[in-house]
């Protein structure tokens, strides 16, 4: 049964040799410095809107423009949820990202100073979400979530966000919430669900699968009426600043600056201008610093209880 | 093998009576009770009567729109580029895997890496666990790692692969297939590794008595001698890889699986229907191919005599060696069993040697060769498509999937790793227990938030119950122990659906059994009307369609429905899990009574078939049943952790979570604790002796 030591030995060596080359082949590699004018421009965004094909043709149509401003090819890369996005812009797999707020703080909290903004929507300055309510609970308008969370009591309701990582979906509804009620959603309703993204959110909230939903009023607002009417507002929140196109900085200033002033020229004059204004609710872009979301890396780094 | 010996040789039913059985009943019951006090069940969804009428109102409107799926050409189209990308990704994930697993098997196995025999029980208590220990020696530690290595591949869930991939070579159906393949790899080490190890020793001993080392001992022994097996339970494996592609694709490497969960979103049911039609395709024709090889691979172990065939039908009939075969036994549907072809591994492996001799004098067969060729022709096929041929939402343009492969070969993909470096190093929060940092162990303190265990109750008042829920609330304060609690909602919804779908799995083997079926007449004496045997016809074939039903649909699509039916939480996801375990148990049950010669149920002559089924058939096959069922347990709690992910809760859930924060320490913390779970549950079953193709 016994092997010669030797052949143990021998047998061990090779083995760990093989382990510490894989190791040195993973580990030896080293970030290398990011190419300064890359030759094609990937853009990206949160996919706050559950609609694939819509986001790709319309955000494909936000590529094409900046790429015809700046000279460079720009394409749209779809991503799944959130997280991804971000992620992608951190280690550099895109370059620009649409981001919501608290995207955009996650991602100043990864990259520092290698991020920018190279502006936002005219409404991102002064941004809403809606607390909505299947007609089956019978809620009217509501002044307070404090109202709320007491209907809600004993009711066994279910209540849903958007994705977990979106701003006007959960984050700020959320602060909204606990401000008001001086409770948590996951102690006032039954279950508190992610439903990961705002028009799901709706159809979840009308169709009856949750009670109570929170979303941006932007969603709200885009749905068709006949949906509106199955899930009507019960409360609406103060404003706040929201939605942001983010940058990695080492693209280089002149680029940055080609891309800003590029953002900032969309406008309905040509039909794609026209069709991206529309599908965003955006009257037009405009300039906007990092610094204005740092209220947002705040707020996550006072340890926000977010209920994970 | 080890445990049937006594059986065997000496003749007797038992020496003395195993009383392991009750301690088992005992155990469950425990489980049980323990699943429902654990975690937080709200059987509202059952209960309530205006929610479940709801949930019969969806259900409803699904099985209408089921009746009429959404047929329109261009969504048809749609499907069928979805299905092939499933294919492909699919076939290209078990390839790499295939690739992957053999190295790290051959560490992990301690027959081939230590050198030494599968315990075989003879050992007792300490001298028993000692050799479990990875210390012994350094072969020993390597096995250690190695196993340790592909617990890790197999417990983190591929999403997560796949996202790290996203990370290291962007988006593209080529991610999605290597996180496919990292998963595969950890399964089929696990496997190949534990049917090296179940191969006798004194079969290959004299490869070693010859001078041959360790290599040479695997190459010409062990490697050989398992073979066959080797072969069944990649395929197998490759048909549950395309079960799973269908899922992966939500995390954007495309395919059936999000497309699924992206229509179920919007309620549109009739597409949902066609998709699901699609996986169902799909699976029941990767199920009968992967069937028809099997077939073939133990249609020549058996045809070496009788005594082969006769061990096909399981351990348990391996007394009953003198029982000549059964002429309809190879024409039985022989079912997907990775698991009841573990039962075939004596079989085949003493089939192995007779066929090489019969084989070597007559013409070189060659159905190897179609079969090399048929593998090479998929594998190009795959690789064509995935890399040229699928161009689904690119505009048309022609580019190479494939190509960010390359950049596996560059530095600066594998700089992009250091993103998620924070996930090795897990929040352990010290500070809650009052260690490390003392000014940060002060400040939790001060705020009440720092565990004081004995701070009402004493140790010493453990027989008050009010002190074990003081010391659980106190407890709580530590993150850790959060995470642990976490772990008991997959456990809960693994246990609760597990029992379920095996007791439903008990119930549906009897019309879903031909020996009881169709050839029933054979041993009850009786002899039906022809509208009798049309009834018995249809009440199989309705069975049969329920268990494929049941098991092509995947867990997690399963899930998806449950969801969108009853709302999200336990109950959901246990019914998930419970339907898939039915439809997989009912197939390997089913074999296992199939696989019994007919003449065991003679002596019930007269007696009713359910009467015959209940009291003959089912002792006969139960400790086969029960052996299977745990393994099913298994990779169930694995299945709950990522039903957490969708929606269920509980530590998958937890996970995602904070991952998705980018709170990498705390979601380390939680993969760590997956990772444990799956250890947990592998060595135990390694420990009992359980371990899937030992017998």
């Amino acid at each position: 049964m016994h092997q010669p030591r030797t052949a143990s030995r021998r047998g061990f060596l090779l083995s760990t040799a093989a382990l510490a080359v894989a190791g040195t082949l993973g580990l030896s590699a080293r970030q290398t410095q990011a190419a300064q004018r890359p030759e094609k421009l990937i853009i990206t965004a949160i996919p706050d809107d559950g609609d694939a094909d819509r986001m790709r043709e319309n955000f494909g149509a936000l590529a094409r423009l900046l790429g015809k401003a700046v000279g460079l090819p720009v394409e749209y890369m779809h991503v799944e949820n959130y997280a991804a996005s971000v992620t992608a812009l951190a280690t550099g797999r895109a370059h620009i990202a649409w981001l919501g707020a608290v995207t955009t703080a996650q991602a100043r909290m990864q990259m520092g100073d290698a991020l920018t903004v190279l502006g936002c929507r005219d409404i991102d300055k002064r941004f809403v979400s809606y607390f909505i309510a299947n007609p089956a609970t019978g809620l009217g308008t509501l002044s307070t979530l404090g109202e709320l969370a007491q209907a809600a009591a004993g009711k066994g309701w279910s209540f849903t966000f958007g994705s977990k990582s979106s701003t006007s979906g959960h984050v700020m509804p959320r602060k909204f919430f606990m401000d008001q009620t001086g409770s948590t959603p996951e102690k006032v309703f039954r279950t508190v669900a992610y439903s990961g993204s705002h028009d799901v959110s709706l159809r979840m909230v009308a169709d009856g699968t949750h009670q109570i939903g929170a979303l941006n009023y932007a969603s709200w607002d885009k749905a068709d009426a006949a949906l509106k009417a199955r899930a009507p507002i019960i409360y609406k929140t103060p404003p706040y600043i929201d939605y942001a196109l983010a940058a990695r900085t080492d693209l280089g200033p002149e680029l940055l600056a080609a891309l800003r002033s590029a953002l900032l020229a969309i406008d309905g004059s040509t039909p794609e201008g026209a069709q991206l204004l529309s599908y965003l609710k955006a009257g037009r872009f405009v300039g906007a610093e990092v610094g204005e979301w740092q209220q947002y890396v705040e707020l996550l780094e006072s340890g926000l209880d977010i209920g994970g | 093998m080890s445990a049937l010996e006594p059986t065997c040789a000496a003749g007797l039913p038992y020496a003395r009576r195993p009383f392991g059985h009750f301690v088992a009943l005992l155990a469950l019951l425990l489980a049980l009770l323990a699943a429902f006090a654990a975690a937080d069940w709200d059987w509202g969804a059952l209960t309530d009567a205006e929610r479940r009428a709801q949930a019969a109102t969806r259900i409803a409107a699904w099985l209408v729109a089921f009746a009429s799926p959404d047929l329109s050409p261009a969504f048809v189209r749609q499907a069928w580029e979805l299905t092939l990308q499933t294919l492909s990704a699919a076939l290209l994930g078990t390839a790499l895997g295939v690739v992957l697993a053999w190295p790290l098997a051959l560490g992990a196995s301690r027959a081939v890496c230590v050198g030494e025999a599968q315990c075989t029980g003879k050992g007792r208590g300490f001298a028993r666990i000692l050799r479990h220990l990875p210390l012994r020696s350094p072969a020993a530690l390597l096995c250690a790692v190695c196993r340790l290595v592909q617990d890790v591949l197999r417990a983190v869930p591929d999403f997560v692969w796949a996202i790290i991939l996203v990370a290291m070579i962007g988006l593209g159906p080529l991610t999605g297939a290597l996180a496919l393949a990292l998963n595969i790899t950890g399964i089929l080490a696990k496997v190949y590794s534990e049917l090296w190890d179940s191969v006798d020793a004194s079969r290959y001993a004299q490869v070693r008595s010859l001078g041959g080392g360790r290599l040479a001992t695997f190459l010409y022994g062990i490697r050989p001698l398992a073979a066959r097996n080797v072969l069944s339970f990649t395929l197998m494996r490759a048909e549950c890889a395309i079960r799973n592609a269908a899922v992966i694709g939500a995390v954007g490497g495309g395919g059936l699986g999000s497309e699924i969960w992206y229509q179920v979103r919007f309620g549109a049911w009739d597409k949902v229907g066609t998709l699901i039609l699609f996986t169902l395709l799909l699976t029941l024709v990767a199920d009968l191919l992967s069937n028809t090889i099997r077939r073939q691979l133990r249609g020549d172990a058996s045809r070496q005599g009788g005594s082969a065939s006769c061990a096909v039908a399981g351990g348990v009939t391996a007394a009953a060696c003198t029982a000549p075969p059964r002429s309809r036994m190879n024409a039985a549907p022989s079912g997907d069993a990775a698991r009841s072809l573990a039962a075939v591994a004596s079989a085949s492996e003493s089939g192995t040697r007779s066929v090489a001799v019969a084989d070597g004098g007559a013409r070189p067969p060659l159905s190897p060769w179609l079969a090399a060729g048929l593998v090479v022709l998929v594998l190009v096929w795959s690789l064509w498509f995935m890399g040229w041929g699928n161009r689904a939402g690119e505009d048309g343009a022609a580019r190479n999937h494939l190509a960010p492969a390359a950049e596996l070969l560059s530095g600066e993909a594998w700089g992009k790793l250091r993103f998620f470096e924070r996930l090795l190093q897990p929040e352990l929060d010290f500070a809650g227990l009052g260690l490390g940092d003392p000014a940060k162990a002060e400040a939790r303190a001060r705020e009440g938030k720092a565990v004081d265990l004995f701070a009402e109750h004493g140790p010493l008042e453990f027989w008050r119950p009010a002190a074990w829920w003081a010391w659980q609330q106190e407890l709580q304060k530590w993150f850790v122990w959060r995470v642990v609690e976490s772990a008991a909602v997959p456990l809960a919804i693994a246990v609760v659906g597990s029992v379920l779908g095996v007791a439903a799995a008990v119930l549906l083997t009897y019309p879903h059994s031909a020996t009881f079926q169709l050839h029933a007449a054979a041993f009850s004496g009786e002899t039906p009307a022809p509208w009798q045997r049309a009834l018995r016809a249809v009440q199989l074939a309705a069975a049969r369609a329920t268990a494929v039903v049941a098991r092509g649909v995947p867990e997690v699509m399963w899930a998806f429905l449950c969801i969108a039916f009853f709302g999200p939480g336990l109950v959901a996801g246990t019914l998930a899990i419970a339907l898939h375990t039915l439809g997989v148990m009912t197939r390997v049950f089913g074999e296992a009574v199939d696989n019994q010669p007919l003449r065991r149920f003679e002596p019930t002559c007269g007696a009713s078939r359910a009467a015959t089924y209940a009291v003959v058939a089912v002792p006969r096959v139960w400790r086969d049943w029960m052996t299977y069922s745990f393994f099913q347990f298994e990779s169930n709690v694995r299945a709950a952790v990522v039903l957490g992910l969708i929606g269920v809760g509980g530590l998958g859930f937890q996970f995602s979570f904070n991952f998705e924060w980018f709170r990498f320490e705390r979601a380390g913390t939680y993969l760590v604790m997956i990772v444990l779970l799956t250890v947990l549950i592998d060595r135990s079953s390694r420990l009992l002796g359980l371990s899937r193709v030992g017998r």
